[in-house]
């Protein structure tokens, strides 16, 4: 899991379902994306990720929690280059 | 098999008698001692305590203090499984009061890899009774509680509410909303824990009671029923369950021993495999519009208890019916007329299961494939695979994933002039019941 980016990207961190459809742990995307591109972004990547993993996960930007805004608002977040965003969806199992 | 099944559950029950036994005797044991002794105890623990408890409490800051928190908590673990058994290893041996568990399954074979309380000589016995029998021999000085049931709507209320704090290690979406719930209700913290495959996750929930996010606050949304996939299934390895367990059982001693709330409250990530194994990340705090725990929540102790149905929020998955009648098979036909005959044969489960066990000449590709292709052309991992012009049977586990690959292979022209492309109705969980019982491994 490298943590730093090539120059222009962010890097985004797949956890659990998410590692598991992507077949990635972790990869750098072309930044600036507005947040709320990202999961349209993510679909086009990886077919039925949205449904399957996205709307029910946990998304991060630098370790912190961030709610997607469905559409583009005033003032939302705009992923930067080097940003760490992480797709966190819930584990159940035990 | 009778007479098998009738030494093996007199012989589990002669050992739990028996360490029934040896506890009762370490404690008339220990009490003796005590009694024989002309002067006062002027100590706040017994002296058998001390020598037990002697290494955790000189540790910096721990201390007879903490021991003594310690010794007046009571613990409710929920699930004595794969994070049941460590947590409740590691918290029973430090001393607490109390310590409940709840759990209504018994124990399986496939269970004894990580759920280490349990053991060979009692497969076959309620979990909650195996566990207690561990835990009693490991430390006799704790009281245990035994609820030999899975929590449900109608007994959370009576079951977690007289206890301090609860360890959510159970293993489904549903009881992982219920106990949540029932937690913010009572106002009770919770350590919530989970594993799956290499990873795990925990965080600590209503925390302090009645400011900290709930389980809805983090996870507002179910994950869809299709994508949840128990251990049974997906897999799990012993040491990485053991390690969300184990941390568990550490962040329930800091809860009880703290004198302070924590400024933030964090989740933390576990990937066994990766570079970085651990990662935390901070939470916020409860959402405004929680249903359970929110401004102005919907959640009552009598909702829960009258018109809540977790089964029906997180969703069942639907059994898939893509395919024609006459395109599915039964074991037994494929059995008696295809099998010896020119045919594909196309096992579609995970490779590693597929490794485990499969059928004669069968060939593999996991069903993720066939899921995330999007091209119109057939793709080179189906034509290495399946070549010629042979009638193709695709089978999985139980017969869902096979028809969305037949139907995938349809949809890319396999079946063009007339080859046949269908399923085995039931897959090789059906066959293993109907054809081979003596198959190892579904």
């Amino acid at each position: 899991m490298p943590s730093k980016p090539p120059p222009g990207h962010f890097q985004i961190l797949y956890f659990a379902l998410a590692s598991t459809l992507t077949g990635k742990d972790a990869e750098p995307l072309p930044a600036p994306l507005p947040l709320s591109q990202l999961f349209s972004k993510l679909e086009e990547l990886y077919p039925r990720i949205r449904g399957q993993v996205l709307e029910s996960s946990l998304v991060t930007v630098n370790m912190e929690y961030v709610d997607v805004p469905s559409h583009g608002e005033e003032g939302e977040t705009v992923l930067q280059e080097g940003d760490e965003v992480a797709i966190i969806p819930p584990v159940s199992s035990g | 098999m009778d007479r098998i099944d009738h030494l093996r559950r007199e012989i589990s029950l002669r050992e739990s008698e028996l360490a029934e036994l040896r506890s009762q005797l370490a404690l008339a044991e220990s009490e003796h001692r005590l009694a024989k002794q002309a002067e006062p105890w002027a100590w706040p623990l017994s002296g058998e305590e001390y020598l037990r408890y002697s290494r955790q409490m000189i540790v910096p800051n721990f201390g007879i203090e903490a021991q003594l928190q310690l010794k007046a908590a009571k613990i409710l673990i929920i699930g004595a499984g794969g994070l049941g058994c460590p947590a409740a290893t590691y918290l029973a041996a430090a001393g607490p009061s109390h310590i409940g568990l709840v759990d209504g399954d018994t124990v399986e074979k496939s269970n004894l890899h990580r759920q280490f309380a349990h053991a060979t000589s009692r497969v076959g016995q309620t979990k909650v009774s195996s566990a207690i029998t561990f835990l009693k021999d490991l430390n006799p000085n704790v009281a245990y509680k035994a609820y030999q049931t899975n929590l449900s709507t109608s007994n959370a209320e009576e079951i977690v509410r007289e206890w301090d704090i609860v360890l959510d290690c159970t293993d489904h979406p549903t009881s992982r909303y219920l106990i949540s719930d029932i937690c913010t209700l009572l106002g009770k913290r919770l350590v919530s824990a989970s594993a799956f495959q290499k990873s795990g996750q925990m965080m600590v929930l209503n925390d302090p009671p009645g400011q900290g996010p709930c389980y809805r606050c983090v996870f507002p949304k179910p994950p869809p029923p299709e994508s949840v996939v128990g251990c049974g299934e997906g897999g799990i390895l012993g040491p990485v369950v053991g390690t969300m367990g184990v941390l568990q059982a550490l962040e329930t001693l800091k809860v009880i021993n703290r004198e302070a709330p924590p400024e933030k409250n964090m989740m933390l990530l576990f990937s066994g495999m990766a570079e970085t194994p651990f990662r935390s990340i901070r939470m916020r705090g409860k959402r405004k519009d929680c249903f359970a725990c929110g401004e102005n929540p919907s959640l009552t102790l009598e909702g829960l208890q009258t018109s809540m149905d977790y089964v029906q929020f997180c969703g069942v998955r639907q059994p898939v019916s893509l395919l024609q009648p006459e395109e599915r098979i039964s074991v037994k036909d494929y059995a008696e007329s295809i099998m010896g005959k020119g045919h594909v044969l196309l096992d579609v489960r995970e490779k590693e299961l597929f490794g485990l066990c499969h059928l004669a000449g069968a060939v593999n590709i996991p069903i993720g494939r066939f899921m995330n292709y999007r091209g119109e052309e057939v793709p080179h991992w189906v034509t290495d695979t399946i070549p010629g012009g042979e009638p193709i049977y695709v089978v999985c586990r139980v017969g869902n994933d096979s028809q969305i690959a037949a139907q995938k292979l349809m949809d890319m022209g396999l079946g063009k002039n007339g080859r046949f492309i269908g399923d085995i109705e039931g897959g090789l969980v059906a066959w293993k019941q109907v054809v081979d019982p003596d198959m190892p491994f579904t």
